[in-house]
């Protein structure tokens, strides 16, 4: 478990520096050093008076089961939603009409964010997400067409992979370290 | 006797007692004689979406057909579902401040959108049938599916989705009736957490159905 500074919420009030027991938050970055960030130690996330530092935890609960019928239904949701971003990035494209083409960029910036928050909530929460690595597997297995991004999906397994806590561990809350 | 009618998107209750004198609604006017093209002051809905606060009827219960759905099979994810998947990993792995991470997700959801786009034209009228259908029967269906299991993610996602539908269809309705009049001297905001959109001179302070702050909300630009 390592700090992690919100930018946007910083106010500069530099009390980070002042507790942190390495020098981990005294960089130029912006950001802290995770190398020298003491797991669970939280001296600056306490002391920081506006409330810019938070936890990152190394490995993550486990994603919650879905049954296939809520699954399903979700997807079938985001399929919809979907196909109305492509229609609308369309009408986008090929309208004269400035009028309409902000209409359309709308709807269709607001479908997508609709389907990824069906699919997100359908097993694919975090990017640590077992159900997330075994997607990126079987795209691995199967045989895809020559400009497929092979070495991202790879890259992705060594970074994200295998991240959370073991299945069936139902305390896995617990178990992190507040 | 006075009656209360709630917005079903954002909440905002009209109180025929009160009026809305901010809006030029005097105190006492009938629900039915505020004008039809009266839009909700907080989410810009219409008429149509405001139910009679007494007359609000719990939902009925309805038995799910377990058999059928036991028996169903996942569904394939189609190229531009894993786009918008991999485009909402990439925002997760930000959010951890994982930027190598986020970087190749959304490389993965670029590829799926490169991969699923077709020739078509495109028609709104295809747009709101989209709409009406996920309106009529595929919130209900998810929603019973998901209420069956106490499935609270799911249900969440689905309440904040089936507002900003509505909103949606409530948007398309309007230009229909109104045309560019609609978009004429104002502005088009979108929520970047839950997609509603908000047609005003400025972005509200919050997004009425997800709640969150409006430096969330971000601004669609014409032309």
């Amino acid at each position: 478990m390592h700090a992690v500074r919100n930018i946007r919420l910083c106010t500069k009030d530099c009390l980070c520096l002042y507790v942190c027991p390495t020098g981990a938050t005294d960089t130029e970055t912006g950001q802290i050093d995770a190398s020298k960030c003491l797991s669970g130690c939280r001296a600056c996330v306490d002391a920081c008076p506006s409330h810019a530092i938070s936890l990152i935890p190394a490995e993550f609960p486990p994603q919650q089961e879905k049954t296939v019928s809520v699954k399903n239904a979700l997807l079938t949701l985001a399929a919809s939603k979907m196909d109305q971003e492509e229609i609308a990035s369309k009408l986008a494209e090929t309208t004269g009409n400035p009028v309409l083409r902000q209409l359309a960029e709308a709807l269709g910036k607001s479908n997508r964010l609709m389907a990824e928050d069906m699919l997100r909530e359908s097993g694919y929460m975090l990017p640590q997400s077992r159900t997330v690595g075994e997607l990126l597997e079987s795209l691995l297995s199967e045989k895809q067409p020559a400009d497929f991004p092979e070495a991202a999906v790879k890259r992705l397994l060594e970074l994200v992979n295998g991240n959370t806590m073991q299945e069936g561990k139902a305390s896995a809350f617990e178990k992190i370290d507040y | 006797m006075m009656r209360k009618f709630v917005c079903g998107i954002c909440g905002f209750v009209y109180d025929e007692s009160l009026g809305y004198p901010e809006g030029g609604i005097a105190p006492g006017l009938k629900w039915e004689d505020l004008p039809e093209d009266w839009i909700c002051p907080l989410c810009g809905a219409t008429k149509v979406e405001f139910k009679e606060q007494e007359t609000v009827i719990p939902e009925e219960k309805k038995q799910s057909s377990l058999d059928e759905e036991h028996q169903e099979k996942i569904r394939e994810l189609s190229f531009k579902e894993l786009s918008a998947l991999c485009s909402n990993l990439s925002k997760g792995c930000e959010k951890q401040y994982r930027n190598e991470e986020a970087d190749l997700f959304r490389q993965l959801a670029e590829y799926y959108d490169s991969k699923s786009s077709a020739a078509f034209e495109a028609q709104i009228s295809d747009l709101a049938a989209l709409i009406e259908a996920d309106l009529s029967s595929g919130y209900e269906n998810a929603n019973r599916r998901a209420a069956a299991v106490s499935d609270r993610g799911a249900l969440r996602a689905l309440t904040w989705g089936e507002k900003v539908t509505r909103i949606l269809s409530s948007l398309l309705s309007r230009y229909e009736k109104q045309g560019e009049t609609l978009l004429a001297n104002t502005n088009v905001y979108v929520c970047e957490i839950c997609g509603f959109v908000y047609i005003g001179d400025e972005a509200p302070e919050i997004c009425p159905v997800c709640k969150v702050p409006n430096l969330k909300i971000a601004q669609i630009q014409r032309g």
